[in-house]
């Protein structure tokens, strides 16, 4: 499936172009705190506020990303995929954390340009962004609904009284 | 000991059970998955379409897929394409996140070899029964399911035993009247799409509530003709039915030539359990039907159940066609109208069903919908703009674009996926799952013809969003299979040589083992299959129940 629209297997084929595929499948990975960090400050960057849009910090972008990542369906080449590029981006601009906003977008750029790597990295983010923007917010995300009023979304009903599809 | 044991609880498995547990029949059924019922279901988009909550997971369970690539077939894990082949499997099967688009076949789908000739590369041949056999059994559907709708006239219409859909249609969005507008210019007939989804109540089913989340989602009124819904629910207060759930069948035994119990894992305590019944059947979805099949290995059946004429996963199916859209937006049609949420589009082009292009060819049909409201997958398609990964503002009013101020109208090509030696399901013992089974490997060749037919059809879609003066139209044909609409690799014929099951779909080989699912199908006419399942298990559950004293009582 997953998406059991007929035609997943087209639609998806942007992300599949991710790469992501090819990542060795092992045993669980944990983010550290540092590399939240890090994914915050990327999805403020990727997500910033709008004339209307709600930032990615305002919206709960990371608290999100964090409660997912630890929950069981998150695929562990996907958690350690989140990891290396995180790290590969300290690793090459160790001080992006001190950086102004201005300047974090343009060694995330930079960072995007240099290497396939970076690219796919960084549209996974923003992927897990987006998730977190428009997902019930009984996932952390969504924040008041500010990403659903932003777009004038309207919830579909029954919403989730539990995550993942547990049974109620 | 039951008096019988079917694995699966989709469409082919549910219509089977239904006679049978009427007649009064002792029946257990195996699933996979566990037991969603309406108050579990819900409209969220990260559990039902963003994560395998309601298929196994890759660690447990995945298929190999076989592509061609410069005249090779690779072979690639669905564990690194993460791309699953599996289709809800709970009660109910897939047929729970179905749209419930239901076409009849026509008369002449039955006999493609007979009216349209051979074609190179494919293994073409007439069923063994005819539409007039199956008839009441589409009819049966309509009721006992449910399908709404409205009988258009047209030149293909297949005959009726009954005037008009047992429920009336379902609502429709202002955008139908465009279609309708458009195809009265082009000369076109606009069909009016019957749906398996109730306009009305049903003893304790209620009618659709129209909640704009339909396709990949579990129906939360019971409006949606699932298997579980429509006809398992039902009958849970009856003692003569169990439903064993997170039970994975992993072989069926034989002894002296029959199926003598089913070896399946509980998949929370992983402990092995065996099943005892008169009779079988096999109803798991196509691709996992003939993988059971081919891993119930014996003395007698070296490679597989009832497989000694090696035919079990041969000439499997999927649905040939493909997709196309156009976006609308004020421009059009006035913007309360176009944003009107929940009801239906319900149409669909049937003219070119069969259609002469230097000759009859065999065509198919489009249905029309509009694009599932899931605000997070339109989302993310708008990062890249072509090959530019996009964010920022630049990201953020594409966004806004897509969700707030326009609409996508979809539509899907339907036309058949001829059967070829290249499309098969198979087993390698070097691909297991974690229950030391191997997985099914599914090898996927598609007939260059299927792609011309696609093609005639998306044109014939476009202009009618031409006329619509829609904006930005494309559409894709493409050998891609749609995992979800699968069929054959166990045909049914007169030929034990050729085919896997008898026109009873009881294996030849085999007597008190039946498959039920879409797997007997030998062609699957240019529709989605759910109602032809659903028919043909109804149709076998009527032929068990008359003969159950006969041979198994």
């Amino acid at each position: 499936m997953k998406n059991i629209t007929r035609r997943v297997f087209i639609a998806s084929s942007v992300l599949a172009g991710t790469g992501l595929a090819l990542l060795p499948q092992g045993k669980k990975t944990h983010i550290k705190l540092e590399l939240f960090k890090t994914l915050e400050a990327v999805q403020e960057v990727v997500f910033p506020k709008g004339l209307k849009a709600p930032s990615a910090s305002e919206f709960g972008a990371t608290a999100y990303l964090a409660n997912v990542s630890s929950h069981s369906s998150f695929l562990e080449s996907d958690l350690k995929f989140l990891k290396r590029g995180a790290e590969e981006l300290m690793d090459t601009y160790n001080n992006f954390l001190t950086l102004s906003s201005k300047e974090q977008e343009k060694k995330l750029r930079e960072f995007v340009n240099s290497s396939r790597l970076g690219e796919n990295w960084v549209a996974f983010v923003l992927y897990f962004t987006i998730e977190g923007l428009l997902a019930d917010p009984i996932y952390g995300g969504n924040k008041n609904e500010s990403g659903w009023k932003w777009l004038g979304h309207h919830a579909g009903q029954p919403r989730p009284q539990k995550p993942f599809g547990e049974l109620v | 000991m039951y008096d019988v044991c079917i694995v699966g609880t989709g469409a082919g498995a549910s219509g089977v059970a239904y006679k049978l547990v009427e007649a009064g029949i002792d029946v257990v059924m195996i699933e996979r998955g566990g037991f969603y019922q309406e108050k579990d279901f819900s409209k969220d988009e990260i559990a039902y379409c963003k994560r395998e909550i309601v298929t196994p997971p890759f660690k447990e369970s995945y298929h190999t897929i076989e592509d061609l690539e410069d005249g090779k077939w690779v072979k690639t894990s669905t564990r690194e394409t993460e791309s699953t082949y599996f289709n809800g499997n709970i009660v109910g099967g897939s047929s729970n996140f179905m749209s419930g688009y239901f076409h009849r076949m026509k008369p002449k789908d039955f006999r493609l070899l007979s009216e349209f000739g051979e074609i190179k590369g494919a293994n073409v041949v007439d069923w063994v029964v005819d539409y007039k056999e199956f008839e009441p059994y589409f009819e049966e559907v309509e009721r006992l399911v449910g399908v709404s709708g409205e009988v258009t006239p047209y030149k293909y219409h297949e005959p009726r035993s009954t005037k008009e859909f047992p429920y009336p249609r379902l609502d429709e969005h202002p955008i139908s009247a465009k279609i309708d507008e458009a195809c009265k210019k082009l000369n076109f007939v606009a069909y009016k799409t019957p749906r398996a989804i109730l306009s009305q109540p049903k003893g304790k089913r209620h009618n659709c509530y129209y909640s704009n989340y339909c396709g990949s989602y579990g129906c939360s009124s019971g409006a949606k003709g699932s298997a579980r819904a429509s006809l398992l629910q039902p009958l849970l207060h009856k003692k003569n039915l169990t439903i064993i759930t997170h039970a994975f069948v992993k072989q069926l035994a034989e002894k002296n030539g029959k199926v003598s119990e089913a070896v399946y894992v509980d998949t929370k305590t992983k402990k092995e359990h065996r099943i005892k019944a008169k009779l079988f059947i096999v109803a798991c979805q196509a691709v996992e039907s003939s993988r059971l099949l081919l891993n119930s290995k014996s003395k007698k059946f070296p490679n597989g159940l009832a497989n000694n004429s090696n035919q079990v996963g041969k000439n499997l199916l999927f649905s040939a066609g493909g997709i196309g859209h156009g976006q609308f937006d004020t421009t059009n049609m006035n913007f309360k109208e176009l944003m009107e949420e929940g009801t239906f589009v319900n149409r669909s082009l049937c003219d070119w069903y069969f259609y002469d292009d230097n000759g009859i060819k065999k065509g198919g049909i489009v249905d029309f919908l509009f694009e599932h409201a899931n605000p997070i997958s339109k989302a993310i398609k708008q990062r890249f703009d072509g090959s530019k990964l996009l964010w920022g503002k630049e990201l953020q009013d594409r966004i806004y674009h897509k969700i707030a101020k326009t609409k996508q109208l979809n539509f899907e090509v339907f036309n058949d996926w001829l059967p070829t030696d290249n499309c098969f399901v198979s087993v390698d013992e070097k691909y297991k799952d974690a229950y030391r089974m191997p997985v099914a490997n599914i090898r996927i060749g598609a007939h260059k013809h299927d792609l011309e037919v696609g093609r005639f059809l998306a044109k014939k879609a476009e202009k009618v969003l031409k006329t619509m003066g829609a904006k930005n139209i494309t559409s894709s044909i493409s050998s891609a299979p749609p995992p979800n609409l699968q069929a054959g690799g166990c045909r049914f014929g007169n030929d034990p040589k050729t085919s896997v099951l008898n026109k009873h779909c009881q294996a030849h080989e085999v007597s008190n083992l039946f498959v039920t699912d879409g797997s007997f199908m030998p062609t699957g006419g240019s529709v989605t299959y759910t109602w032809t399942i659903y028919a043909n298990s109804f149709r076998v559950g009527d032929y068990i129940v008359a003969n159950w004293d006969k041979y198994w009582g």
